[in-house]
């Protein structure tokens, strides 16, 4: 049997790094935290997917807007079902107008998020940062943060090529800029 | 069934031998394997491995809460692309 051809999932927080203009400015101002997917019963209900690394905390840090920030969306969870955040938004009663919302990104300000402690980093902090190696030579760019049970890995895209896997270490990862947008990566070759 | 005890944990001879070199030699360099199927010793601790995934080489940094576990059950095969939301990364 031939396997259907799976079609390519958008990586929310890369693509925004590269984007151009003022929809790229906003974004870097603003964080994904969740979409809704749909409506669920007849009472306007509608079904989140969460990207926050606890489901129920996409509420937690204030008030919600879709992508151009035009809309302002009081949500309130009210349960869960198969992975998915159950919650009510502001206004929306019926399930026409649930449904009218599928798709809509939803978005806090990035200062809404609280400040990290010591060597911890938010993931939207990372993407998009500039990689370099200690001598100054240009990397690329901090494409995905990758945890699989054992720590932290950055993904490293260069301009051109196969990305780069890095422990994310004080000592593979010896100097985080933020403000400056870099990070300094040794011996990124022993990653690949 | 599970594995008897007295055949003690499985783990290819050659990776034994190259982590034994690094941690004698004190280098930190990673040491890439394609041996998902070796178990965590305790001697691995604070070693860096270059886990094969039929791909690439993840990065895996053994503490002691993998001793016992499968290289392999850090390395995941399939791909999945989450959405940065609030997630951290704490910097080891």
């Amino acid at each position: 049997m031939a396997r259907a051809k799976r079609r390519p999932r958008a990586e929310a927080a890369p693509a925004a790094a590269a984007a151009p203009g003022e929809a790229a400015a906003r974004r870097a101002e603003t964080v994904c935290l969740g979409r809704i997917v749909g409506a669920h019963g007849v009472r306007g209900v509608v079904r989140i997917k969460s990207h926050t690394a606890n489901p129920d905390d996409l509420t937690a840090y204030g008030a919600l807007s879709d992508e151009a920030g035009t809309r302002r969306l009081t949500v309130t969870v009210t349960g869960h079902v198969k992975g998915l955040v159950l919650a009510r938004v502001e206004g929306v009663d019926d399930r026409d107008a649930a449904e009218a919302l599928r798709g809509t990104d939803l978005f806090v300000p990035r200062a809404a998020l609280p400040p990290t402690e010591g060597e911890e980093y938010y993931h939207v902090d990372l993407l998009g940062l500039r990689a370099e190696s200690e001598d100054g030579t240009a990397l690329g760019r901090v494409s995905a943060v990758h945890d699989h049970g054992a720590g932290p890995i950055v993904e490293i895209q260069p301009p051109d090529g196969p990305s780069t896997l890095v422990p994310f270490t004080r000592e593979h990862v010896p100097a985080i800029d933020i403000e400056a947008g870099r990070m300094v990566v040794a011996s990124p070759e022993d990653g690949t | 069934m599970a594995r008897s005890v007295w055949k003690g944990p499985f783990v290819d001879g050659y990776l034994l031998k190259k982590a034994e070199e690094a941690r004698a030699t004190g280098r930190k360099d990673i040491i890439r394997t394609w041996s998902r199927r070796s178990t965590i010793l305790p001697q691995f601790v604070g070693l860096t491995f270059g886990v094969y995934n039929g791909r690439k080489f993840l990065p895996v940094l053994v503490n002691e809460n993998m001793v016992g576990h499968k290289f392999g059950e850090f390395s995941p095969t399939r791909v999945f692309h989450g959405h940065a939301g609030d997630k951290r990364a704490r910097r080891g």
